[in-house]
C-alpha cells in the first residue's frame, strides 16, 4: 500500500516535470477588447500574430462593447495585469493615462517608424509622450444601394458632391410607394452634425456650435420631405444601421469605414444580396472633396503588465505594416497607410470593383472627429444632449445651438 | 346597518349578482392580463423572425417564415449551456444563504429587543439606500484583493448578504403576534427553539417570497456579472445576451429567443412556489 | 422593597439584557458578518469618497477638499447669483432631482393601488395560479428584452399610439422622443413590470391574515367594503411600511430602464441621479463627485425612511 502511494506521487511529480516546460514554451499575452469572438479583424491579428511569433500566444479577454469603458475602467482600478488594452475612444486613452494605467512607450518608440500613421498617432500623446498606438483608423464614407439607382435609373453619386447636391439626390430617389428611402441617418451626433469638423478648422471643442446649424436644416429638411426615417422612430425602435441598409431599401447612407467589412459579411451569408458601392462623403461648399471626419482604434501597454517588451513587440506589430496587412484583409481600414496596405484593402474579396468605390479610400483629409481637449467629455455630454432636443423636434437647430454655445460657455467660467 | 346587513342578505341569497361580479372580475383580470402579455407576443413573434424584420414597419404580429433556427443558434453562438450552468449555481447558492442568513437576523430585528436595535436597522436601510454604481468601485478593489474577481463566489457574496432579505423578513415576523412568543418563552422554550418551532413554520409564504424574489434578481442581475466576471467559463446569462449586441451589428431577434429562454427557469421557481401564497398562515390553524 | 432588593433586581435586569443582547447578536451576526464585509464597509468608503477629489489611479493620489464636490454639483456661486430657478432649470443636479422625485412620486402610488388591487382580486379566486403568474411575468424578464419591446411599442406609429389615436386622443409622436412622455414611457414601463412583484408581496401577507379576525368582522355585520378597510388593510400595514419603503429606495435608484430605453433624452428629459452618477464616475471619471450625488440620494432616502418609520411607530399595534 505505502508503496503504490510512493510510487503514485513519484510518478505525478515526473509528470508535473514533464508538463512544465510545456506549459513555460508558450508566452501567454493577454490582451483586452471587446466583441473578440466576431470581430473578424482581431480574429485575422491573432492568427497573423501567432504564425510570425512562434512561442507567443494571443489571449484576448472579451468585454461587451457597449460597457467597455466602465469595465475595463473597473478592472484597471482593481489592479488588472493583463498586458495590452485596446482603446475603443481617445477620451479612454486620456482618462487611463491620468490615472497612470498606461505605460508611457518612450523607452520603445526610438527606432520605430510612424511616418505611416501620418500625424494621427498624435492624439495619443500626451504632453509630447507616446501612450498608445493606433491600429484603426476609420473615416466616414457614404455607402449606396447601386440596384436601387439603378432601377431607378439615376446615376450612382461620384467623390465630388456638395451636401446640396447629395440632398436633392436623396429626394430624387424616394419612392414612398415602393418604401425606398433616399438616405439614412442613424441617430448618432456623428452621422447628422459632425460634418462641420470636415474642413479641418472647425472642431466639436471649440466652443463655437454655429457651424452645425447648416447640417442640422439639412437633415430637418430631408426628414420632412421624407426621404428619410424620422429619429425619434429609429431612436425608439433601437433600429441598427446595419440592418437598416441590409434591408435594401435605402439608397445612400453616410457611415464609418468599418461597415465594409460587415456588408462584405452580410453578403457572404446571405444577410443582403444587392450591390453597393461607396463614395467620399459629400463636401460643403469651399470644402476639398474627399474631407472627411473619424476616429482610431488603438493600443496600449497596461503599467502594471508583467511582460512589457513582449506586449511592445504586439502592439507595434498591429500598428505597422504586417499588422496593418491582417487587419485590412477583413475589409477593415488599418491606422497605417501606405500603397501596399490600400491594395491589400481594394482587394479584399468583396469589395465593390468600381473605381469610385477605390478612390473613396484615399481621403483628402481625414479631421477628428472628437479632438483631444480640455473638459471634452463634459462638452460631448452637453453636445449630444443638445442633439437629441434638437433632433426629437422638441427645440429649433437655432435654439439647440444657442444651448450649446450657451453652456460650454459656461464650462469655461 | 339595517341597510348593510340588507345588501349583505340580497348578495347572499342573490346567486345571479354574485355570478354577475365574478363575471366582471374575470373580464377585468383576463383584460389586463391581455395588457401584461402583449409584449411577450411580440418578443416570441420576434425571436421567430429575421433581425431586419424585427423593427419593420408595418409590424407583422405573425412572422412570414417561421425561423425556428434562431433558436438552435442562440446555442451554438454563444456558450448559452456554461451560461445557464454558472447562473443557476449563483442563484441557488445565494437563495439558500440570504434566505437563512436573513430570516436569522430578522428575527432578532422584530422579536427582540437588544441595544443599538434600532441604530443597526437603520445601518441596513442606509445601505440598501446607496446605489450600487458609487460603492461598485471600493467594493471592486476589495474584492479583488481577497482573490475573488472573476469567480462565481464573487457573485455569491456580493449578494446573499443583503440588506433587502433581512427587511423582507422582519416585515413579515412584525406581522405575527408577540404574544405568540411570549407564551413559548413561558413554555421554556429558548429563543432558538421559538425562531425554529414558532417562527419558521408561520412565514412560509414569507419564505417563498423571499426565495422567488432573490432567485430572479440574482438570475436576472446585469450590472454585477458584467463587472466582475470575465473570462467565457464564468459568465452568466444576462451578460451572455448583451453578446448579441456588438459594436456594429446587433441581433435583437436572438436576444429575444435568448431572453424567452432564460424565462423558462425562473418562471418554473415562481410556479413551484406559489402554491404557499394560499397555505399561509389562515390555513394552518393558527389561534391568536 | 428595600434598596437593597431594588438593586439587586436591577442587577439581574442588567444580566438579562446582557444575555438577551448576547443572543440577538447571534441571530445577527451570521448576516451581519458577510453584510459588513461586502456591503457596510465599501459604502462607508463611498460616504468618505464624497469629501475628496480623485480621479482613480493611485491611492496617493487621493485629495481632502472637504465640500467643494457639494459646492460644484450644486453650482452654488451661479445658483446664489441667479436664483433657485437656474438650479432646477440649468444645473444637471437640480434637474436630476427633479426628474427623479417627480418620477417617484408618480410611481409609488401607482405601483402600491395596482398592486393591492391585482392581489386582493386574485387572493380567491378560481385560476388564481394563471394570473398570478401572468402578473409576475414581467418581472422574472431580462430588462434588456422588455425595454426593446416598450421601446417599440411606444413609437409613433406602435400599438399603444393606435390604441390612443381610436380613443379619440390626438397624439402622434413616439413617446420617448417627447420631453414630457418620455418620463411617462418610464413610469409605465416600471409600473408594469413592477405591479406583479408587489402584488406577490401583498399575496403574501394576505394569507397572513388570521381567518378569525374577518369572521368576527363577518360576524359583527361589516360588508365587504368595511371588512377592508376595517380588517385587511390595517393588518397589511407591515406590508404596506417595506413596499412604501422599498419603492421610494428603488425609485430614487431607477437606472436600467432609463439607461436602455433613454438614456437620459431627449436632452435632459430623463436625466435621474443615477444616470448622473453613473456618467460622472465613469464617463469623467470624477469619483469624488459621483459620490457626492450618491450622498444627496443617500440623505434624502433616508430622511424620507425615518417618516415612513416614525409613523410606522405610531400607527403600529405592537
Amino acid at each position: 500500500m505505502k508503496k503504490m502511494l510512493s510510487v503514485m506521487l513519484a510518478a505525478m511529480m515526473l509528470l508535473s516535470l514533464l508538463a512544465m516546460p510545456a506549459l513555460a514554451e508558450d508566452q501567454v499575452l493577454t490582451v483586452v477588447t471587446w466583441d473578440a469572438t466576431t470581430t473578424p479583424y482581431l480574429i485575422a491579428q491573432k492568427e497573423a500574430f501567432e504564425a510570425s511569433h512562434p512561442g507567443v500566444k494571443i489571449e484576448y479577454v472579451d468585454v461587451a462593447s457597449q460597457d467597455y469603458a466602465v469595465k475595463t475602467t473597473t478592472m484597471l482600478e482593481g489592479g488588472d495585469k493583463s498586458d495590452v488594452i485596446m482603446i475603443k475612444e481617445i477620451d479612454n486613452l486620456i482618462n487611463w493615462q491620468a490615472q497612470g494605467f498606461a505605460a508611457p512607450l518612450t523607452d520603445y518608440i526610438g527606432g520605430y517608424d510612424l511616418s505611416g500613421f501620418v500625424g494621427t498617432e498624435a492624439n495619443y500623446a500626451v504632453d509630447g509622450v507616446q501612450y498608445a498606438i493606433p491600429f484603426r483608423s476609420d473615416f466616414w464614407v457614404l455607402f449606396y444601394n447601386k440596384d436601387l439607382f439603378d432601377a431607378a435609373g439615376v446615376e450612382y453619386p461620384t467623390n465630388d458632391m456638395t451636401w446640396d447636391q447629395y440632398a436633392e439626390l436623396a429626394k430624387k430617389m424616394t419612392d414612398k410607394e415602393k418604401d425606398v428611402y433616399g438616405t439614412h441617418y442613424h441617430t448618432w451626433l456623428s452621422a447628422v452634425a459632425n460634418w462641420a469638423v470636415c474642413d479641418g478648422v472647425n472642431t466639436l471643442a471649440d466652443r463655437n456650435y454655429d457651424d452645425l446649424l447648416y447640417f442640422y436644416k439639412l437633415y430637418q429638411d430631408l426628414e420632412d420631405s421624407g426621404a428619410c426615417m424620422s429619429y425619434a422612430d429609429l431612436k425608439a425602435s433601437g433600429l441598427h444601421y446595419s440592418a437598416a441598409f441590409a434591408n435594401g431599401n435605402v439608397a445612400m447612407m453616410p457611415m464609418g469605414y468599418w461597415y465594409v467589412s460587415t456588408l462584405i459579411g452580410y453578403n457572404k451569408d446571405g444577410t443582403c444580396n444587392f450591390n453597393w458601392g461607396i463614395t467620399a462623403v459629400p463636401h460643403a461648399e469651399g470644402v476639398a472633396a474627399g474631407s472627411s471626419f473619424g476616429n482610431l482604434t488603438g493600443a496600449m501597454i497596461n503599467a502594471k503588465s508583467e511582460q512589457k517588451d513582449l506586449a511592445w513587440e504586439y502592439v507595434s506589430w498591429l500598428g505597422g505594416v504586417e499588422g496593418a496587412k491582417a487587419t485590412a484583409s477583413t475589409g477593415a481600414r488599418p491606422a497605417w497607410v501606405s500603397e501596399d496596405v490600400a491594395a491589400a484593402m481594394s482587394s479584399v474579396e468583396g469589395f465593390p470593383a468600381d473605381e469610385t468605390s477605390k478612390g473613396a479610400l484615399l481621403p483628402a483629409a481625414v479631421a477628428m472627429e472628437w479632438p483631444v481637449a480640455e473638459k471634452v467629455s463634459d462638452i460631448k455630454t452637453i453636445v449630444n444632449e443638445e442633439h437629441t432636443m434638437i433632433m426629437t423636434r422638441e427645440i429649433t437647430p437655432e435654439e439647440g445651438i444657442e444651448e450649446m454655445n450657451e453652456r460650454v460657455a459656461e464650462l469655461f467660467e | 346597518m339595517e341597510a348593510a346587513v340588507h345588501s349583505r342578505e340580497i348578495r347572499k341569497d342573490n346567486p345571479t349578482l354574485r355570478k354577475i361580479l365574478r363575471t366582471v372580475i374575470w373580464i377585468l383580470l383576463i383584460l389586463l392580463s391581455a395588457f401584461t402579455l402583449i409584449p411577450f407576443v411580440w418578443m416570441v413573434s420576434s425571436s421567430l423572425k429575421l433581425d431586419r424584420e424585427v423593427f419593420a414597419f408595418p409590424m407583422r404580429w405573425i412572422p412570414e417564415t417561421f425561423h425556428w433556427e434562431n433558436y438552435s443558434l442562440i446555442w451554438q453562438r454563444v456558450p448559452l449551456v456554461t451560461y445557464f450552468k454558472n447562473t443557476a449555481f449563483i442563484a441557488v447558492v445565494v437563495t439558500v444563504l440570504q434566505t437563512l442568513t436573513s430570516s436569522f437576523a430578522a428575527y432578532a430585528f422584530a422579536k427582540l429587543s437588544f441595544r443599538g436595535r434600532d441604530a443597526l436597522f437603520l445601518c441596513y436601510i442606509g445601505t440598501i439606500a446607496v446605489p450600487w454604481q458609487a460603492y461598485m468601485l471600493p467594493q471592486f478593489i476589495m474584492m479583488r484583493s481577497m482573490g475573488l474577481y472573476d469567480t462565481l463566489w464573487a457573485m455569491v457574496v456580493l449578494q446573499a448578504f443583503s440588506a433587502f432579505g433581512v427587511f423582507l423578513m422582519r416585515q413579515f415576523y412584525r406581522s405575527i403576534p408577540s404574544e405568540l412568543c411570549e407564551a413559548a418563552r413561558l413554555d421554556g422554550l429558548s429563543e432558538y427553539g421559538i425562531w425554529a418551532r414558532i417562527m419558521l413554520p408561520l412565514s412560509k409564504a414569507a419564505i417563498a417570497t423571499l426565495v422567488i424574489f432573490t432567485f430572479v434578481s440574482t438570475w436576472n442581475d446585469y450590472m454585477g456579472p458584467m463587472i466582475y466576471l470575465t473570462r467565457d467559463i464564468n459568465k452568466t446569462v444576462q451578460v451572455g445576451l448583451r453578446r448579441f449586441i456588438q459594436e456594429n451589428s446587433s441581433d435583437y431577434h436572438l436576444i429575444m429567443a435568448a431572453s424567452l429562454c432564460s424565462l423558462l427557469p425562473v418562471s418554473v421557481v415562481f410556479l413551484c412556489l406559489q402554491r404557499y401564497f394560499i397555505e399561509g398562515i389562515a390555513t394552518s390553524g393558527l389561534k391568536g | 422593597m428595600s434598596q437593597a432588593e431594588v438593586k439587586k433586581v436591577r442587577h439581574r435586569m442588567g444580566k438579562l439584557e446582557r444575555k438577551n443582547t448576547l443572543v440577538a447578536y447571534s441571530f445577527l451576526a451570521p448576516n451581519f458578518i458577510g453584510f459588513a464585509v461586502f456591503t457596510l464597509v465599501p459604502v462607508i468608503c463611498a460616504v468618505l469618497l464624497s469629501l475628496f477629489e480623485w480621479n482613480g489611479g493611485d491611492i496617493s493620489k487621493l485629495k481632502f477638499v472637504g465640500l467643494e464636490n457639494y459646492a460644484t454639483i450644486f453650482a452654488t456661486k451661479k445658483v446664489a447669483e441667479k436664483g433657485i430657478e437656474y438650479f432646477f432649470n440649468r444645473v444637471d443636479l437640480g434637474i436630476a432631482l427633479k426628474n427623479t422625485v417627480y418620477y417617484t412620486v408618480v410611481t409609488v402610488p401607482l405601483t402600491i393601488v395596482c398592486a393591492l388591487a391585482l392581489a386582493l382580486l386574485l387572493n380567491k379566486i378560481k385560476g388564481a395560479v394563471f394570473f398570478r403568474t401572468v402578473f409576475f411575468f414581467p418581472y422574472v424578464s431580462s430588462m434588456v428584452a422588455i425595454c426593446v419591446c416598450w421601446s417599440f411599442m411606444l413609437m409613433k406609429d406602435g400599438p399603444i399610439n393606435q390604441i390612443i389615436m381610436a380613443l379619440g386622443i390626438n397624439f402622434n409622436k413616439g413617446w420617448t422622443a417627447d420631453s414630457t412622455m418620455a418620463i411617462w414611457s418610464i413610469i409605465l414601463v416600471s409600473v408594469w413590470r413592477n405591479m406583479g412583484y408587489y402584488m406577490v408581496l401583498y399575496l403574501a401577507a394576505l394569507q397572513g391574515i388570521p381567518r378569525e379576525l374577518m369572521e368576527a368582522a363577518t360576524v359583527d355585520g361589516a360588508n365587504k367594503w368595511q371588512q377592508f378597510l376595517h380588517v385587511t388593510l390595517p393588518q397589511l400595514k407591515p406590508t404596506t411600511f417595506f413596499v412604501s419603503v422599498m419603492m421610494v429606495i428603488s425609485c430614487f435608484k431607477i437606472y436600467d430602464v432609463v439607461a436602455i430605453m433613454t438614456d437620459g433624452g431627449p436632452g435632459r428629459a430623463t436625466k435621474m441621479l443615477v444616470t448622473y452618477i453613473y456618467d460622472e464616475a465613469f464617463v469623467k471619471v470624477r469619483y469624488g463627485q459621483a459620490s457626492a450625488i450618491a450622498m444627496i440620494l443617500l440623505i434624502i432616502v433616508l430622511a424620507v425612511t425615518m417618516i415612513q418609520f416614525s409613523s410606522e411607530k405610531k400607527f403600529s399595534n405592537d
